[in-house]
């Protein structure tokens, strides 16, 4: 096959083609930093233009806000509540002490005496004697029993010595004082609150994993629902994506658009379960009171702390985005001019 | 990747391209476009003229040989490398491909807007584009409201806008009658009288005769090179 060249046509006066493509046809080349500031305009654009498009379509959009809300307000409302359980069980572990009851009849003085020998054991942070008056006025002041008890011949309750056992004692050495403990002639019985407490740590740690356990499932249901809202966003501009590639748009500048979307899903439907949880709050915190006080207990439900509230929007802005990604890497490939 | 003769703006070596399904779109395909040269490329339809086209665009990639476009061994890029392709080369299309959720401003913005123009800088060069096409004072509508030729003109004005190289154009005069068609004609001479290199795939036989330019003729996937003589031949 014969190669043929043959010159260009020369170049006519059209004055006003020339004009108008003075620059000739040379590609021309924009800077790096004007590159650059572009690029960020091109951000701020996209971030406003999909925040629009959302808005446009309020609709639509809430419906996949609500998924999100909703699947992020669950595992949060029991993270709230965790949170409280664990204030609660630690205001406990604090008094985690051991009473050791007195014979009843020993005179004050032999309790006051006791009380500054165990003081001295090893395993023992903190002692207090409450003598068998001052219990029965304690208990006078707290149970409301105050009519029934003026009936009672004697005193029904024993002198007691409040023993505390620094934080973290071994429990080999804990066992070791409570034998040391029973051992006193004066004392009557020793008892002790860690094994409830130990149990109330257990439940709290599997509730803790339970909460991971839906977390995690929640969060999938996230991504799959940001990432099918996506899928249908793509397939319903399909033409402008065939045109961007064609005139060469890169893939980052095709996905940014859809990157974008998927972060507002995740950032309103974050915001909207962060309401959702305070309306939680409102509505539970007086009848929590109302139940403690009847307990004779000061607790207070604790809304989510705002370090906890960030990183649940934080989590949401990031379960949108990967949503969004995981679709566009699948489908964009598809499109092809 | 550069090649030696820097004249050269299109260059297709030995280019043969097989479809998966084993039919032969293109065979032996050897020709060079020079800078700011202007070509015809027909052929019966099916003959591969879209294919050819597909080929420098990278939408499709060739089965053997190589194609070098301004300079660049296209078999040698990485896909990551398209778009800066296709940066160089202004595409018009029959069916124009313009976005109808957008004005034809914005539609002719949208390759500066990729390339990283500012808008203001876009501004200029969109009125500019349109001034060129005779299509001033449309920036605000709708495409969809606009004739098919208008409609033509403002795909040319894309395909234009930032100043590419190399103008390709797929029968862009297939939908409009023989007036129209003469008129679009002229606007792709104008912009080869400004340095761009233009190749247009055309069946319209009856109007390529009478302009007379180079002419590439895609026979079966097979090429022959002819020009028009005084005796209204090609050779």
């Amino acid at each position: 096959m014969s190669e043929v060249r043959r010159k260009p046509a020369a170049k006519t006066n059209d004055k006003r083609a020339q004009d108008k493509q003075s620059a000739g046809a040379s590609l021309q080349k924009i800077g790096k930093r004007k590159r650059l500031s572009s690029w960020g305009a091109h951000h701020q654009l996209v971030a406003v233009e999909t925040l629009l498009r959302l808005l446009k379509n309020p609709l639509a959009s809430l419906l996949t806000w609500m998924v999100v809300a909703i699947a992020l307000t669950l595992p949060g409302a029991l993270w709230m509540a965790l949170d409280n359980m664990q204030q609660f069980s630690g205001r406990f572990q604090e008094s985690g002490r051991i009473s050791v009851y007195l014979q009843p009849g020993t005179e004050t003085v032999q309790g006051r005496e006791l009380t500054q020998r165990i003081d001295q054991l090893p395993g023992v942070a903190k002692t207090e004697f409450i003598d068998a008056d001052t219990a029965l006025e304690d208990f006078r002041r707290n149970s409301g029993l105050d009519a029934a008890l003026d009936f009672l011949p004697e005193n029904p309750l024993p002198s007691v010595i409040l023993v505390e056992p620094p934080l973290q004692l071994p429990h080999a050495e804990l066992m070791n004082l409570v034998t040391q403990l029973k051992s006193y002639q004066l004392v009557d019985s020793v008892q002790m609150d860690m094994a409830w407490l130990e149990r109330l740590q257990a439940i709290l740690d599997l509730s803790e994993r339970l909460i991971w356990v839906l977390g995690i499932l929640l969060a999938l249901a996230i991504l799959l629902v940001v990432g099918n809202t996506i899928r249908l966003a793509i397939a319903a501009r399909v033409d402008e994506i065939r045109v961007v590639k064609l005139v060469g748009g890169t893939d980052a500048w095709v996905r940014r658009p859809f990157l974008y979307t998927g972060l507002w899903y995740g950032m309103v439907g974050g915001l909207l379960a962060w309401l959702l949880l305070i309306l939680c709050w409102v509505l539970l915190q007086g009848p929590v009171s109302q139940l403690a006080e009847l307990y004779g207990s000061g607790f207070t439900l604790k809304p989510l702390s705002a370090g906890a509230a960030m990183i649940l929007l934080l989590a949401a802005m990031l379960l949108g985005w990967l949503g969004a990604w995981w679709s566009v890497s699948r489908h964009l490939g598809e499109i092809e001019p | 990747m550069t090649q030696g003769n820097s004249n050269v703006m299109v260059r297709f070596d030995r280019v043969g391209k097989r479809y998966p399904s084993g039919r032969e779109a293109l065979s032996g395909i050897n020709f060079d476009l020079e800078r700011g040269e202007f070509a015809f490329l027909t052929g019966h339809s099916g003959a591969g003229k879209s294919t050819l086209l597909k080929l420098m665009m990278l939408m499709e990639r060739s089965s053997r040989g190589q194609i070098f476009v301004d300079g660049l061994n296209l078999s040698r890029l990485r896909p990551s490398q398209i778009p800066y392709l296709r940066r160089k080369i202004g595409v018009v299309f029959q069916n124009h491909q313009l976005l109808f959720d957008r004005s034809v401003y914005e539609n002719v913005a949208l390759p500066l807007q990729i390339a990283g123009y500012t808008p203001a800088e876009a501004g200029r060069r969109v009125r500019a584009a349109l001034d060129s096409v005779g299509l001033l004072g449309m920036e605000k509508r709708n495409p969809i409201e606009l004739s098919g030729g208008e409609q033509q003109r403002v795909g040319i004005a894309r395909a234009v806008v930032n100043k590419p190289p190399l103008l390709l154009a797929d029968e862009p005069t297939g939908n409009l009658d023989p007036e129209l068609s003469a008129e679009i004609m002229n606007l792709f001479m104008r912009f080869q009288q400004v340095g761009v290199t233009v190749l247009i795939a055309t069946h319209d036989i009856a109007l390529v005769e009478r302009l007379g330019h180079r002419r590439l003729i895609l026979d079966h996937g097979q090429l022959h090179e002819g020009h028009l003589t005084a005796g209204g031949q090609y050779v």
